[in-house]
């Protein structure tokens, strides 16, 4: 199944490695990535994400990451 | 070097800075091991009043960090050199990301223009360590050093605690900088739970007929026993532990039914399986908790509470989840309950299925000398425990009178744990009767720490449990693997009596269940660290065991 997250963080060294990190460890594939850092110091992360596990759940496991502002599920397209 | 003229003019190094706001926080303890890239702490170190314990292999620091954290309710701190320093930490720091331990590693690195380089002692530890951290910085800026102390320090005491990485470069340990003024992020702090949620939860506890509380180490985390007990007492619901919850309830309630899980009481299991909703708090469906998860308590419905909303619905879907602090959940949930004929069953599971110690022949019967050296010890007892049969053992038969009171490695489950955490402990709690339980498998996995007891007289009682073999492994080997054994027999163990003597420890052995009563006074009555070598049956296996992937019904209780 196909899964699309939307995830604030702020930009902090390392911070990336561990939104994809949680993402493959709690059981997602990536499949396609994209990520701006702002003038306002977040990065905005979109990733596609394939696995079968619940993709709410994985929200809530990158919302813990004390970088991240804001995680969120999209219906995949 | 301390240089007077620089501190007078608010430039310290960035070791100073890191010795400084530790002492700010309230540390007084330190657990570690030098090395090349970690000088400049130790050096700082030399002007500090912060207590530095050196001991003999840097996963011992991490591991006596925890068991100082566990006992003390304070963050655990330990500290390491780059390369080989750093790895050794990794296994402390995972165990206390597994059983949410406020922890901070602090670990050298080489200087900032090296790494990348390959140079020496050079490892990514900030990349290595991040599947097993709450968070981690490297430090970039001397100016910076205190306030990511200080950062840090916050982010491991919040919410659901864990382990926080700094990796401290040398150059920048070195260089000298006033400090950058201490900005607090906000630490959020926990949710309410929706009204709506409570209200639901609080309908769902009124109509149930057999409700049954599922009560794991979140619950000590949280320092929150006193609203558990009350919970208990006005609801008069029963309640099953995990490994790490228990002592959260009275020992010695009849609606305290145990352990529930793989090696758990037959009375915890059987009401677990029978009950119709089941309140977990701070816990987290581990699968040695659960066993076959799809029949774990099959008739219940589900209200989680835990502080990590990430832990709800993670393993089990839920019927209600309440996120936020335990404490003031439970108070709302609160309520007086007619469940008469449920808790008349559960006493008199809990009467049936009471632990015997009268096991017949002449070897020492390992259960019931730890349960009448936890009743010896009293309530000065802490316990810390290694990994393996004895483990179970203690936590079947050791009167637990406090969560705090009994340090495991739960989620690790790393052998080598209960010597270091003893240590860890006893700094702590000065006045406590610290022992440590462990195996002649697991002690041999950190050993050099009986010279570290020996260094600081840390009167430390260690009850040695020799089979001879590692027994857990054995025991599955007979029962799941054919008797087919496989690189378990440990026949040609050291003397240990003799081992700890040469540390400089006071050590006796004991063969026959006669000298039991007198090795236990011996014990509790010599006043530095003193080793008791139990020599205990090869055979004796741990009861009963629900085998691996089967249901929590379907308890073994003799290879029979």
């Amino acid at each position: 199944m196909i899964h699309r997250l939307e995830v604030t963080l702020q930009d902090a060294e390392g911070a990336m490695l561990r939104v994809l990190g949680t993402a493959e460890r709690r059981g997602f594939r990536v499949r396609a990535l994209h990520a701006v850092v702002g003038a306002d110091a977040l990065c905005r992360m979109e990733l596609t994400l394939e696995g079968s596990r619940d993709a709410e759940l994985l929200g809530r496991q990158l919302a813990r990451l004390h970088e991240v502002r804001t995680a969120t599920v999209r219906v995949a397209p | 070097m301390a240089d007077t003229g620089a501190i007078e003019a608010g430039l310290r190094s960035g070791a100073q800075w890191l010795v400084a706001a530790l002492e700010a926080e309230d540390v007084d303890t330190i657990f570690g091991y030098p090395g090349g890239a970690i000088m400049p702490v130790y050096d700082a170190l030399v002007d500090s009043r912060l207590r530095h314990i050196l001991v003999r292999h840097e996963q011992a620091a991490a591991l006596a960090a925890d068991g100082y954290a566990r006992a003390s309710g304070r963050i655990g701190v330990c500290l390491a050199t780059s390369g080989p320093g750093a790895t050794n930490l990794l296994t402390g720091i995972a165990n206390a990301y597994l059983d949410s331990v406020p922890l901070l590693a602090i670990t050298g690195q080489v200087a900032s223009g090296l790494m990348g380089t390959d140079a020496f002692q050079e490892v990514d530890i900030f990349g290595m360590s991040l599947p097993v951290v709450k968070h981690s910085f490297i430090v970039r800026r001397a100016e910076d050093v205190a306030a990511v102390v200080h950062e840090a320090c916050a982010i491991a005491r919040s919410g659901r605690p864990g382990p926080v990485l700094i990796d401290l470069p040398k150059d920048v340990a070195q260089s000298r900088a006033p400090a950058r003024p201490v900005q607090h992020d906000a630490i959020p702090a926990p949710v309410k739970p929706a009204a709506a949620a409570l209200a639901a939860a609080g309908m769902l506890l009124a109509r149930s007929a057999r409700p049954l509380l599922y009560i794991g180490g979140g619950v000590g985390i949280a320092r929150a026993e006193m609203a558990l007990r009350d919970f208990v007492s006005c609801t008069g619901m029963p309640s099953v532990c995990t490994l790490k919850a228990l002592g959260a309830v009275n020992a010695a309630s009849p609606y305290n039914l145990g352990m529930l899980g793989m090696h758990g009481s037959p009375a915890a299991n059987h009401a677990v399986q029978s009950c119709d909703l089941l309140i977990v708090v701070g816990a987290r469906f581990d699968d040695r908790a659960t066993g076959k998860l799809d029949t774990f308590a099959p008739g219940a419905r589900v209200i989680h509470i835990d502080v990590d909303a990430a832990e709800i619905g993670k393993l089990r879907s839920v019927d209600i989840g309440l996120a936020g602090a335990l404490p003031w959940i439970l108070a709302e949930l609160a309520q007086p309950l007619q469940i008469e004929p449920w808790r008349v069953h559960c006493a008199a599971l809990h009467d049936l299925y009471r632990s015997r110690y009268d096991a017949p022949g002449t070897d020492i019967y390992a259960p019931a000398l730890l349960r009448d050296l936890s009743l010896a010890a009293g309530e000065r007892a802490i316990v810390s425990c290694d990994v393996g049969q004895h483990q179970m053992w203690v936590a079947q038969h050791w009167q637990i009178e406090a969560i705090h009171a009994h340090l495991t490695s739960g989620g690790l489950g790393a052998m080598g744990y209960g010597v270091p955490a003893a240590l860890g402990a006893q700094l702590a709690q000065p006045q406590a009767c610290v022992i440590c339980v462990t195996g002649d498998g697991s002690i041999m996995m950190n050993i050099q720490e009986l010279a570290t007891l020996r260094r600081y007289a840390i009167p430390v009682k260690i009850v040695l449990l020799d089979n001879a073999c590692l027994g857990m492994v054995r025991q599955w080997q007979e029962l799941f693997f054919a008797e087919r054994y496989s690189e378990v027999d440990l026949s040609d163990n050291p003397d240990f009596v003799a081992l700890a003597r040469a540390f400089g420890l006071e050590a006796f052995g004991i063969e026959r269940r006669e000298q039991v009563p007198d090795a236990i006074r011996r014990l509790l009555e010599t006043p530095g660290p003193v080793l008791c070598h139990v020599r205990i049956d090869p055979r004796a296996n741990v009861w009963p065991l629900v085998p691996p992937g089967k249901s929590n019904g379907e308890m073994m209780d003799t290879a029979a």
